[in-house]
């Protein structure tokens, strides 16, 4: 039977149990590596490294996890947090050029050779709507919870999925592939 | 009504296009990289009765041996009842403290 995350998070902080902790990593491994590529944009390599000090800092700062949020939700926070750590040195990271924004929306100036996708098309929103879109449409996480993982107001969350989702739409529909 | 069923179509397809992810040795790597695992409780307990116990030998040792025994029963031989009863339930309440101590500090760890 599989462990509960708070028993495996109590394993680990009485017995330190390495084996507790890799399943901890194992359950949550695809959601937190999966929410880091699309935050950097498909760099599988920079997101793999990122996920692996995202679980590194959560195994060093376990017992300030109190279990008020779920294990996940905590995870993201910290993921999230490495994320921006990393967006500080590297701009690319956060800026959008606006003027390929626009060119996406139009069908006359997109590449057919490309495959256009919803990946491609996330991959295109600004990093806070992007954010907000993963995490509340593909993570499944609430506004609420989101709005703790990425510490801004829920007002903004709500905004940003609602500006992401109007963005998404259009993109998607200028390609025809909705 | 149009519009909602694109919302429906464009979370369903956020949800099902999020890929998993196959560990493929990621774990692994994680777990190579953690701290060495601290020493356990048990052994520090350990470590510490094997030194408590040598320097109460050496104790014994220079303060005369044999001796320091032969006294020490002769003087709770003469000693009164009623201090009789005192150490003991004084060495009984010792070690109940100390059980108690270790009983709340694994509980507390537990409900972290």
């Amino acid at each position: 039977m599989a462990l509960a995350d708070a028993d495996l998070v109590a394993r680990v902080l009485v017995d330190d149990d390495h084996h507790a902790f890799a399943e901890l990593v194992r359950n949550h491994q695809s959601s937190v590596r999966g929410l880091l590529r699309n935050l950097v944009r498909s760099d599988v390599t920079l997101a793999d490294d990122l996920a692996q000090e995202t679980f590194l800092k959560a195994y060093k700062n376990l017992r300030s996890f109190r279990g008020e949020a779920r294990f996940s939700t905590w995870l993201y926070r910290i993921a999230y947090n490495c994320f921006r750590e990393e967006a500080r040195k590297r701009k690319e990271l956060v800026g959008i050029d606006e003027a390929q924004l626009e060119a996406e929306h139009d069908p006359q100036t997109v590449d057919p050779a490309l495959r256009h996708d919803l990946a491609r098309a996330l991959e295109l929103l600004p990093v806070h709507e992007r954010s907000a879109i993963v995490l509340c449409c593909q993570n499944g996480l609430s506004h609420d919870e989101a709005s703790r993982v990425l510490d801004i107001p829920l007002g903004t969350v709500k905004t940003n999925v609602l500006r992401g989702r109007e963005k998404l739409k259009k993109m998607l529909s200028a390609w025809g592939s909705n | 009504m149009d519009e909602k069923l694109q919302e429906d179509s464009l979370d369903a397809r956020l949800r099902d296009e999020a890929p998993y992810i196959d560990d493929a040795g990621f774990t692994a790597r994680v777990v190579q990289k953690l701290p060495a695992r601290q020493v356990r409780r048990s052994y520090r307990a350990f470590l510490f009765l094997a030194i408590t116990l040598a320097a109460c030998f050496a104790a014994y040792w220079f303060a005369g041996g044999t001796s320091l025994a032969i006294d020490a029963y002769t003087n709770m031989a003469m000693m009164p009842v009623t201090w009789m009863w005192v150490c003991a339930a004084g060495a009984a309440l010792l070690v109940m403290a100390g059980g108690l101590a270790a009983a709340l500090s694994r509980s507390r760890g537990r409900s972290r």
